[in-house]
């Protein structure tokens, strides 16, 4: 445990003197939902949108510390060398989802205090627990897929991958607008991605709404399908990237 | 291969490979390989570029799994994290991240262990005390190399093992690193060294295994590596020379010829009897370099 909160306190501390890695997926979300969603009077609208945004926080805290992250480092020689001290793999992805999980709870939390400060967003007392669970839940299945990322794409391709992934999933699970306004072709695709289940579930939670089985169980095939992406490009890196 | 029985194992070895064979998609990298470790020895690992001394170091380290034989670490498997407790590792390649400094890598790095060496003490000894705040990537690549070493003993380890680390350092940063693994030797740790510097294997080592194209060639002490080759270096001058016996290699400069053979006897004998008019005649063992060289067919 010593061990995992030392990696974790590490890698905080590199992303915080990095502040040009770190401050797009820190301030995008809540400069977004400020520029694109602006003030309403429509309480449940605006409750929507901030759950919405929340997720977006958090899909970009995934996709840039884990997919781009391990991308960059695990062909270093100082992840080599780590590799040699007695640490085990799951330590020190343990520090990562630390760290990881420290920024993601710091992003979200942007859209949140902002959406309140500027919108009549109404959360009751007894939906925060749920949504908390259900902002989580979907945050594990987006960091494993951030995971998967960085074993199997290169350095030189993470960031725009990333970046790519972070926007069209944002948009295409219904992040953005609401799914109603989606246009045409993108509005079939969209119940299938891993966002849109994810804010299916998030949205009900947080609106204190049914949420349907199907969207849990969706969830739960993308979590399985990215963990073994990510135990399958582990694997492979192991085999490679010692020489 | 099958794996060995326990009893087939060196019970004194800290660190041990058995049998080990490894083949990467496009080349054989090891094919059976032994090498054992010890309580106070330093053992050499020679070998050319490419012989497969980094793959058997990664394999003693758990970097990678042999396809047979079998690797131990203090009796354990050394993919196991626990197994790698009580050794150090110098990599042959060094980098750090940019953003944290000298001090908080060697205080990540000693997180690890139960028994840690104070950083201060180590920075001290590794001639970085000055440099404890500054940017560890952002260090020369001598300070880098010295980091390298300085966090193989953080973990106040009982082996420790280093690939090429005095490759970058100057004169002065060797001899100083030399004196840490003497006295670390002295102490009864185990120092697996791999080097391109032969001097530092002459100055150092215990033994000496060379390894060539993924197998184990020779070893021995360095005077037994020297010895088994037999090769001597005869310097002489003559104004001309005939075909001779066990010569392996003539170097001709303005008349004075250095020969290298197996049999110096032989040699001279053989000169004598031709009636070669030679003068200044000098016999002398060759250097651990000249015999490594004979050793693994002059491809270093």
């Amino acid at each position: 445990m010593k061990i995992v909160l030392a990696h974790g306190k590490t890698q905080t501390l590199q992303h915080l003197r990095a502040p040009g890695y770190l401050l797009p997926t820190l301030a995008m979300p809540g400069l977004f939902y400020f520029l694109f969603e602006g003030q309403d009077q429509d309480v449940g609208l605006v409750t929507h949108l901030m759950a919405s945004y929340a997720m977006w926080a958090i899909l970009g805290v995934a996709f840039f510390q884990f997919g781009v992250g391990i991308a960059e480092e695990r062909t270093t020689a100082w992840e080599r060398f780590l590799r040699t001290l007695p640490l085990s793999a799951g330590q020190r992805l343990g520090g990562r989802v630390l760290s990881a999980a420290t920024f993601a709870a710091a992003a979200a939390a942007v859209v949140i205090v902002e959406a309140h400060l500027i919108n009549p967003v109404s959360v009751a007392a007894d939906r925060w627990l749920p949504w908390s669970l259900a902002l989580l839940t979907g945050g594990v299945v987006v960091a494993l897929g951030g995971i998967a990322m960085g074993y199997w794409v290169s350095r030189r391709a993470a960031t725009a991958l990333a970046m790519l992934a972070w926007l069209l999933l944002a948009y295409l699970g219904g992040l953005w607008a609401l799914p109603a306004e989606l246009p045409g072709w993108t509005e079939a695709v969209s119940p299938y991605l891993p966002t849109r289940l994810w804010a299916e579930v998030t949205w009900a939670a947080v609106l204190g709404q049914p949420s349907a089985l199907g969207d849990w169980l969706g969830l739960l095939a993308y979590a399985v399908g990215f963990a073994v992406l990510a135990l399958w490009g582990y694997r492979r890196d192991e085999g490679t990237s010692y020489r | 291969m099958p794996e060995m029985t326990n009893d087939a194992r060196d019970p004194l070895a800290v660190a041990e490979l058995r049998g080990v064979h490894k083949r990467y998609r496009k080349a054989i990298a090891l094919r059976g390989v032994d090498l054992q470790l010890r309580p106070g020895e330093l053992v050499a690992l020679l070998g050319p570029n490419g012989a497969g001394k980094t793959t058997a170091v990664g394999i003693l380290l758990g970097q990678r799994r042999p396809d047979a034989g079998s690797a131990r670490l203090f009796g354990r498997d050394p993919t196991l994290p626990a197994a790698r407790r009580s050794v150090g590792v110098t990599p042959q390649e060094v980098g750090f991240p940019d953003n944290l400094t000298v001090a908080e890598v060697v205080d990540l790095v000693r997180v690890h262990y139960p028994y840690p060496a104070a950083t201060s003490e180590l920075l001290e000894r590794f001639g970085l005390a000055e440099m404890a705040g500054r940017r560890a990537g952002g260090l020369s690549g001598g300070e880098q190399r010295r980091l390298a070493v300085a966090l193989a003993f953080a973990g106040r380890p009982q082996a420790v093992v280093m690939d090429e680390p005095t490759s970058g350092l100057d004169v002065e940063a060797r001899h100083r690193l030399w004196e840490v693994v003497r006295a670390f030797v002295a102490d009864g740790g185990a120092v697996l060294l791999t080097t391109h510097y032969l001097e530092e294997a002459q100055a150092l080592a215990s033994r000496v295994v060379v390894i060539a194209g993924g197998e184990l060639i020779a070893h021995g002490s360095v005077e037994e590596i020297v010895a088994r080759v037999g090769l001597s270096r005869v310097h002489l001058r003559a104004p001309a020379l005939p075909d001779v016996p066990a010569v392996i290699r003539v170097e001709v400069n303005d008349g004075s010829y250095t020969l290298y053979t197996a049999d110096p006897d032989e040699l001279v004998r053989a000169l004598s009897l031709q009636g070669v008019a030679f003068t200044g005649l000098q016999v002398e063992r060759a250097s651990l370099e000249e015999a490594f060289l004979s050793l693994t067919g002059g491809a270093s």
